[in-house]
């Protein structure tokens, strides 16, 4: 039970993971633009 | 559809023995990060544009469409949702969100503009109502005693969707097409790299909501976890241990209540989310020229997306913990402070306006994410995914009427982007009006009359399921 919860939460976390450091990638535009 | 297809039954999902319910959290939120695409095409939208030829208006129709068919599908599924299942309504949104994209791909290859509006806003559309709730009343049964936490990760999965498919589709359409650049905003790809986008979109969101349909559960009747006592829930204000039907929650104030309550707090925050860009760069205009760049600008938007995101979880979260009623209070009170300070004292400082815009916006996001746990404490969790479904035609409401209140008022002023901080305050005061109207709405709120409830014998669920012991199932 517990590697299919890893797997489940990883499979969510890592999209999720991706949009925010491109996010905040894109906001940190808003200090530094 | 479950008599042909009996792995979809809702029989088929009761949770075995051993079952945690902690695996329901990502089955949903891996539905709702798919869905939650439909506010990410302004990457795409100029390429469509100059694809058919056509006009920002009509292409931003498709979406429009899109919301619309989200609110009625939303609207007219939920009994049928709750009836048939997180599985099968999960199946349906997968088919629908993945053959609408497939469909507007197909459009876009044939030069068929009718074909996108059909893909992705009709069948689409559909997909996005029927997925957004198939997992609330779910998540409502298995966490009865966290039910904001379990509804805020889930929809705060929604506001992710568009984080993750905004840099995804920039990065595809880079790839699909050697002359797009998604970091320059004069650049537009070509229709053959966007129809691309959409087949490889369509199976990715296959293959992920396939995982959430595959992986959710149903707990049995009477499951509850470890430790848990109704009764201390139910000694709550405003928590009720009873059931109402959908059809009798629509007799109630309460429901119509909470529904200017929705309407309100979405109505103020589509108002900023609209104009984010241009807001900013009007706030700190003199002489004509801003002190906000066109990348500051876009930073701002990203930032505000993050708090719409984090709100619908901390928010929800805390609504736990200090109840419904009041955290209501608080986006609606309060956000009317931050509407007013924006409006008069926003364009002082850029550090203090970009604070008080992403408090708001979080707000915005909370209202979403915490509405299904009101809905459980007034009306229980009998029927929860229908009336939900029946009160997110306040968003459709709201996405018209927001963006045409600021709108109008712009419109006599001038352009987003070449105005002042001074334009944008008779939008800013009426949505503080339009806060203060939620605020009372919400305080009205009172239990629902014993007169709407279900009689004593009726299933606490829409469908009656073999009961495991209580603690089989538990996390």
């Amino acid at each position: 039970m517990t590697t299919r919860l890893i797997t489940a939460w990883g499979l969510v976390a890592v999209p999720i993971a991706y949009g925010l450091v491109e996010t905040i990638r894109k906001a940190s535009a808003l200090f530094t633009g | 559809m479950t008599e042909r297809l009996p792995l979809l039954a809702r029989e088929r999902t009761v949770a075995a023995p051993g079952f945690n319910r902690w695996l329901v959290p990502p089955a949903a939120l891996a539905v709702h990060l798919c869905i939650g695409q439909v506010y990410a095409t302004s990457v795409y939208k100029g390429a469509l544009v100059a694809h058919f030829d056509s006009s920002l208006t009509t292409v931003g129709l498709i979406f429009s469409v899109a919301i619309a068919m989200l609110g009625l599908a939303a609207g007219f599924g939920g009994t049928w949702v709750d009836r048939s299942g997180p599985r099968a309504a999960m199946a349906l949104s997968a088919s629908c969100w993945v053959s609408g994209f497939l469909v507007a791909a197909l459009g876009i290859a044939t030069d068929q503009l009718w074909l996108v509006f059909l893909g992705y806003g009709v069948i689409g559309g559909i997909g996005l109502g029927i997925g957004y709730i198939s997992p609330v009343s779910t998540l409502i049964k298995w966490f009865p005693d966290r039910p904001g936490l379990a509804t805020g990760m889930a929809i705060m999965g929604f506001g992710g969707g568009a984080l993750v498919a905004s840099p995804l589709s920039g990065r595809l359409l880079e790839l699909y097409d050697s002359g797009y650049d998604a970091s320059d905003a004069t650049t537009v790809a070509d229709g053959h790299a966007v129809a691309l986008l959409f087949v490889t979109l369509a199976v990715l969101y296959a293959v992920f909501m396939a995982f959430g349909a595959a992986t959710v559960r149903v707990p049995p009747e009477g499951w509850r976890p470890a430790g848990f006592d109704p009764g201390a829930v139910a000694s709550a204000p405003l928590v009720t241990t009873a059931q109402v039907s959908a059809r009798n929650a629509v007799r109630t104030p309460q429901f119509y209540l909470l529904w200017l309550v929705l309407f309100c707090n979405v109505t103020a925050g589509i108002g900023i989310l609209e104009q984010a860009a241009g807001m900013i760069a009007d706030f700190f205009r003199d002489n004509g020229t801003s002190s906000v760049t066109a990348a500051a600008a876009g930073g701002f938007v990203g930032l505000l997306s993050l708090a719409n995101m984090a709100g619908r979880f901390v928010w929800s979260s805390t609504s736990d913990l200090i109840g419904r009623q009041r955290i209501y209070a608080v986006y609606l009170g309060v956000g009317l402070v931050l509407y007013a300070l924006l409006a008069s004292v926003g364009s002082s400082s850029t550090a203090l306006f970009v604070a008080l815009a992403a408090l708001i916006i979080s707000f915005y996001g909370g209202g979403f994410a915490t509405i299904p746990a009101y809905l459980r404490d007034l009306f229980g969790t009998y029927q929860v995914g229908a009336i939900h479904g029946r009160l997110l035609t306040a968003w459709s409401a709201a996405g018209i009427v927001g963006p045409l209140i600021v709108n109008r008022f712009l419109d006599a002023e001038g352009e987003p982007g070449s105005l002042t901080a001074s334009a944008y305050q008779p939008a800013l005061f009426t949505m503080v009006g339009v806060l203060a109207v939620g605020l009372v709405a919400n305080l009205l709120v009172r239990p629902v009359d014993p007169r709407f409830h279900e009689p004593a014998s009726a299933p606490a669920d829409e469908t009656r399921i073999p009961a495991r012991s209580d603690e089989e199932a538990r996390a």
